[in-house]
């Protein structure tokens, strides 16, 4: 009983807290600035215990924007890696869900599934930040069950 | 039989009051309101309350990573080291009424090198952990202390010296005898509350951490459970430095105990809380070199005419 209870406030309190790192994997900027757009005052994400970081080693949520090119591959697949369990992946913009406009361009891998486990995709060129909330949102409730 | 229950009571002291578990809880509640405030004055809704524990028991039952080329032993115990610095002196603070645990005659310098001991392990944990930004931060940490510590010092010692006492407890009840005296000490307050914003390394003065420059500062290589001690360590600090601060300039609990004293105490110490986040949300990050200008050149002149005034006011109220 008291393991249930433990597993318990640990999941809501994984919930209520996810801290987010930013990492741009080859963007136009165009997701980056919606991205930041939802961390303003204007959207108030602490409301719901998000907290930007800036090292991978305090983050939960790692926020990737863009296609994912040759170079940045080894260094977000290395970000990924210095991310504390349990982590989450969000694919931010239709470029990191699949690589985009830019599928099959000579320097592109593709997207970001290609690197590393994404949870959850938020397709969009540039996506909202309302939806941008709406995913993160989505992937905390997958955590209750 | 008699040493048993000296010992349940000493730990009764420690763990929970005015020990770890209400340092926790009532630095938990401080970190909200703080938080709280820093979200209103930029017209945002903020954190809801049970934010700060949410925070820590996520951050505890998370997976604790040690760099290869740490030093593993000093990176696991620095942050206990920290806890127990501040747990100690809570014990000469006068907390609910005029008297504190554990209060003898110099006990305010003790605190105030109980306090630095959080400050030096922040220093090893970033020399520690050896990453560049954790040491560049490390380095800031050591700079920073030896700007503010003695603008700190100076200011806190005002009270005492109008108080004619090295003592908290009666540094507490002399301005509870003559609360107006209070008002002589109004420029030390101001300087204890600009040079605590630099040893909670808060907004103005937050550059061992500046999250643009430097990535996580001190705490760059710390995850999991050892930075969720960490972060209930600077809390506790809070809690801990506003304490100090209401018994020293604000009066102690004017003589009350009992629930009108633990009334006053958390109105004092929250206002204490308020005024330190009006600051951070009143400035932006200052350079190292602006920081350490700024507490030699202004805030260590104030605080020593501060004292002079405090020396002044002393021989006039003797006659």
């Amino acid at each position: 009983m008291i393991k249930n209870l433990k597993e318990k406030a640990v999941t809501w309190s994984r919930i209520k807290s996810p801290w987010v790192l930013h990492y741009n994997s080859g963007s136009c900027n165009g997701c980056d600035i919606e991205t930041l757009d939802a961390l303003t005052p204007r959207f108030d994400i602490e409301r719901f215990g998000v907290l930007l970081k800036g090292s991978p080693r305090h983050a939960d949520v790692l926020l990737v924007t863009g296609a994912v090119t040759k170079q940045q591959a080894k260094r977000l697949r290395r970000v990924y890696d210095q991310m504390a369990a349990p982590k989450f992946v969000v694919a931010i913009g239709a470029c990191a869900c699949s690589g985009g406009v830019m599928y099959g361009c000579y320097g592109v891998l593709g997207g970001v599934d290609k690197i590393i486990p994404v949870s959850a995709y938020i397709p969009g060129c540039p996506p909202r930040p309302e939806a941008l909330i709406d995913g993160v949102v989505k992937l905390l409730s997958t955590l209750k069950k | 039989m008699e040493i048993i229950k000296e010992l349940i009571i000493g730990l009764f002291y420690i763990i929970v009051f005015p020990g770890l578990l209400f340092l926790v809880i009532y630095g938990g509640l401080s970190e909200w309101l703080d938080r709280k405030f820093y979200a209103q004055m930029q017209n945002r809704q903020g954190p809801p309350w049970y934010q700060p524990f949410a925070d820590i028991i996520k951050l505890m039952s998370k997976q604790v990573i040690i760099p290869k080329a740490a030093d593993k032993k000093m990176f696991k115990i620095l942050p206990f080291i920290a806890i127990a610095a501040i747990n100690t002196s809570i014990f000469m603070i006068p907390i609910f009424s005029n008297s504190a645990l554990y209060g003898f005659r110099g006990d305010i310098i003790a605190v105030i090198y109980l306090l630095s001991i959080p400050t030096a392990t922040l220093f090893l944990i970033g020399w520690s952990s050896t990453s560049p930004y954790a040491t560049i931060g490390s380095m800031r940490v050591l700079t920073q202390l030896f700007a503010y510590e003695v603008p700190l010092l100076i200011a806190v010692l005002g009270p005492c010296i109008l108080a004619g006492s090295w003592s908290i407890e009666d540094v507490a009840v002399f301005f509870t005898n003559n609360p107006w005296l209070m008002l002589v000490n109004i420029i030390g307050f101001l300087v204890a509350i600009v040079a605590l914003q630099g040893k909670l390394e808060r907004v103005p003065f937050d550059i061992p951490h500046a999250e643009t420059e430097i990535v996580g500062g001190v705490f760059t290589e710390y995850s999991g459970r050892l930075y969720g001690f960490m972060r209930l360590a600077l809390d506790m600090e809070m809690v801990v430095v506003a304490a100090l601060i209401n018994a020293v300039f604000l009066g102690g609990s004017f003589g009350y105990s009992g629930w009108i004293g633990l009334l006053l105490f958390v109105i004092k110490t929250e206002f204490v809380v308020f005024l330190l986040s009006v600051l951070k949300a009143a400035m932006a990050r200052v350079k190292i070199n602006q920081m350490v200008d700024f507490c030699w050149k202004w805030l260590a002149p104030f605080a020593i005419l501060q004292i002079l005034i405090c020396i002044v006011a002393r021989f006039m109220i003797n006659g």
